[in-house]
């Protein structure tokens, strides 16, 4: 055997290696899944082939499944990159409202402030960046309080999670609110036409921001694995011990890490409002920061892999409805196959035990306990 | 190892060929014979035992006596709205009905686009006028006038109360101000305390059951001994309470004898929507061509008495079914506007 040639075998065996424990997962699941639909009294088979038309089967349909995984890209990728640095950020749910917030109110408000009409290449990058940099720094505090105190993110992240949300829900309730006295929902009015993003084609509510989820995913890997910032972070994810003795400030590279996954997160929220809504709302999101989680561990924690892990999220949460349409199967269904896919992939012993599948020497380390 | 991958690899290719052939056959809503009604609930589920249900329970109704082909898709994210009634509008479906305020835009937008089907909203008051859209309301001025008016009739202490979440939306106000005026119509010296939970947001007055409770229990230990709880789970809140404490209770929307199982012993009455008859009596109108344009007001009504039914003596009963003649000729008038001026 010449050496290209076991080079590349090892390779695909590494590949293997990585998608077979998330692809059986899955699998193991749906079957599950299909088992609880039949004992409830409906057809697994049908149900699956409404949840498959519901998400691919037409172009709408394609066009919604692509529309839900935007958040869950960005959310996905927020929590993949903290993983990265060796923290735990379940503070995302946080940072996408007050991103969401804050890029809604420049997007309605910036312009009767300053008086002036601003140009779509100026007011809708100043909203976008708007809520990046709150998410940024949304993640940057837990991330400064645990490279400086040791006060763990964990803890830190779910405060910041309750802060974020009671502040925006007094800004929604009052100075964000929309005035128009008709309206008694807690909700900003309409921004901008100049600050929102436009779809990728007439007639369907896919968008710019999905193309922009998918660069993202890019600028992830780009980062962690072509630069030198990338390898500081992983490096401090894998050995913080190391890391320092290395040379590298491992301090600012914490607070960084956590301040770029709440970047991500931020983002999640800002481009829900300004490709999406057109206007944040209260109780707009249904738990995409904490979705974020599973997906960032489906994926094993690469940038491919939460894409492929959010639209396979997407298209369950998308085809949901035609599934329910055609079969009247419950759509809790839904939520129950993807608690059962965390748990697998969570609890990769069982999947490993059930095809007999030897424990790779690799151990993924997530994070590290209150030492670390 | 390799056979265990090829019989996995077996399981799933028989698993996807049988997916492909298990699809059903849907009946076809775009012929003219059949007439389809599909309803899309707010954020939650069907068996709510609230506004979805009974609205659910409307549509049945129209297929069991109109012959008509049902269905419903519960939506579990609000920027699914559009979606989920396109569902229906692009399946041929003649009726769609909508329930709850936060469907209204999205009902008025699928309105426009779909000028062949009738849309039903529950509980949206329309702004504008679309020939194939009505919106359901509901005088809740009169649910809560009754309210007041048994409530009046029924207390010893001369002292009744009401446990209302925010007073800025208009008909948990118009329940408040109704049960005032059917209150003092019975006996103008009566003592009435009217709390609203207007010192948090939007997100917590409808959900706060200890907010409820807590401002029930102090009214009570004032001598209140009737309490009129409205506003979701804050309601909810002050309605269980009321029961331990042992004063009469009021519910609100639907008969909540059967939502709040643990208030049902001093469960009074409830000052219902009726949600089922209206959204009936309106897809009927639609088969018949004659959907009536803009908002429509349905009907309120009490509960029956349940538990307590004993306590009511036929005097009261008597008073009251003279009340519910005189509100529905127009003799007796709420004097609620339809918003706090």
């Amino acid at each position: 055997m010449s050496q290209s040639q076991s080079k590349k075998s090892e390779l695909v065996s590494k590949l293997t290696d990585t998608l077979l424990v998330p692809t059986l997962a899955i699998v193991t699941a749906i079957v599950l899944g299909g088992i609880i639909i039949a004992f409830v009294g409906g057809n697994p088979f049908a149900a699956y082939a409404g949840l498959l038309e519901g998400a691919f089967g037409s172009l709408k349909g394609i066009s919604e499944t692509a529309v839900w995984s935007t958040p869950y890209i960005f959310a996905g990728l927020a929590v993949a990159l903290a993983f990265k640095g060796g923290l735990f950020n379940i503070g995302g749910e946080g940072q996408l409202a007050l991103g969401a917030t804050t890029s809604a109110w420049v997007g309605y408000a910036l312009p009767d402030l300053l008086g002036v009409e601003l140009p779509m290449v100026i007011h809708l990058p100043l909203a976008i960046l708007t809520g990046m940099a709150v998410g940024f720094l949304w993640g940057a505090i837990p991330g400064a309080l645990k490279a400086y105190t040791g006060a763990h993110e964990v803890i830190n992240t779910i405060m910041m999670n309750y802060i974020a949300l009671n502040i925006v829900s007094y800004l929604m309730n009052g100075p964000f609110k929309d005035k128009n006295p008709l309206n008694v929902i807690a909700r900003t009015p309409l921004i901008a036409e100049s600050a929102r993003i436009p779809p990728l084609f007439d007639g369907l509510r896919v968008h710019w921001g999905f193309i922009l989820a998918l660069a993202m995913a890019y600028g992830v890997w780009w980062l962690l694995w072509k630069t030198n910032l990338g390898f500081e972070i992983r490096t401090v994810g894998a050995n913080p011990e190391a890391a320092k003795y290395a040379g590298i400030n491992v301090k600012k590279i914490m607070t960084l890490s956590l301040g770029l996954s709440g970047m991500l997160a931020g983002l999640a929220g800002t481009v829900e409002v300004t490709a999406l809504n057109y206007r944040h709302e209260l109780g707009f999101s249904q738990g995409y920061g904490f979705d974020a989680i599973a997906i960032a561990l489906l994926g094993k924690n690469h940038p491919l892999g939460v894409v492929l892990a959010a639209i396979l999220f997407a298209a369950m949460r998308n085809g949901a409805t035609r599934m329910q349409f055609l079969t009247q199967i419950p759509v809790d269904i839904i939520s129950v196959v993807q608690a059962l896919i965390l748990l697998f992939v969570a609890a990769d012993a069982i999947v490993r035990y059930l095809y007999r599948i030897k424990q790779s020497d690799e151990k993924v380390v997530l994070t590290r306990g209150w030492g670390g | 190892m390799k056979k265990q991958y090829t019989v996995f690899a077996i399981l799933l290719i028989a698993s996807m060929l049988l997916t492909a052939c298990g699809a059903p056959a849907a009946a076809d809503c775009k012929s003219e014979e059949l007439f389809c009604v599909g309803m899309v609930t707010d954020v939650g589920k069907i068996d709510d035992k609230s506004f979805n249900q009974s609205a659910w329970e409307g549509v049945k109704k129209a297929e069991a006596e109109l012959g008509a082909k049902v269905q419903y898709i519960e939506t579990t994210d609000a920027k699914d709205y559009d979606k989920n009634i396109a569902t229906f509008a692009d399946e041929g479906y003649d009726v769609i009905v909508t329930v709850g305020f936060a469907l209204g835009e999205a009902t008025t937008k699928a309105a426009g686009l779909y000028p062949d089907v009738d849309f039903i909203g529950v509980d949206q008051f329309l702004q504008t006028t679309l020939v194939n859209q009505t919106g359901l309301n509901f005088p809740e001025d009169i649910a809560g006038f009754l309210a007041g008016a048994l409530a009046a009739q029924m207390t010893k202490t001369g002292n009744i109360g009401a446990v209302l979440a925010t007073d800025a939306v208009p008909p948990v106000w118009r329940f408040g101000e109704g049960y005032r005026a059917g209150a003092l119509y019975v006996n103008p010296d009566i003592e009435i305390n009217i709390v609203y939970h207007n010192d948090v947001g939007f997100d917590k007055t409808f959900v706060d059951p200890e907010w409820g409770a807590t401002t029930t229990n102090s009214m009570a230990d004032k001598g209140v001994d009737v309490i009129f709880g409205a506003g979701g789970k804050t309601g909810n809140g002050a309605l269980i309470a009321a029961a331990q404490k042992g004063v009469y209770a009021i519910g609100v929307d639907t008969d909540q004898y059967n939502t709040v199982p643990e208030a049902q012993s001093k469960l009074l009455t409830s000052a219902m929507k009726n949600i089922t008859v209206g959204v009936f009596d309106l897809i009927k109108l639609s088969k018949e061509g004659k959907l009536p344009a803009g908002n429509f007001f349905g009907t309120a009504s009490l509960a029956p008495y349940h538990d307590v039914d004993a306590d009511v003596s036929a005097e009261v009963r008597a008073k009251m079914a003279e009340i519910e003649a005189g509100l529905l000729d127009g003799s007796i008038k709420t004097n609620v506007p339809p918003v706090k001026p």
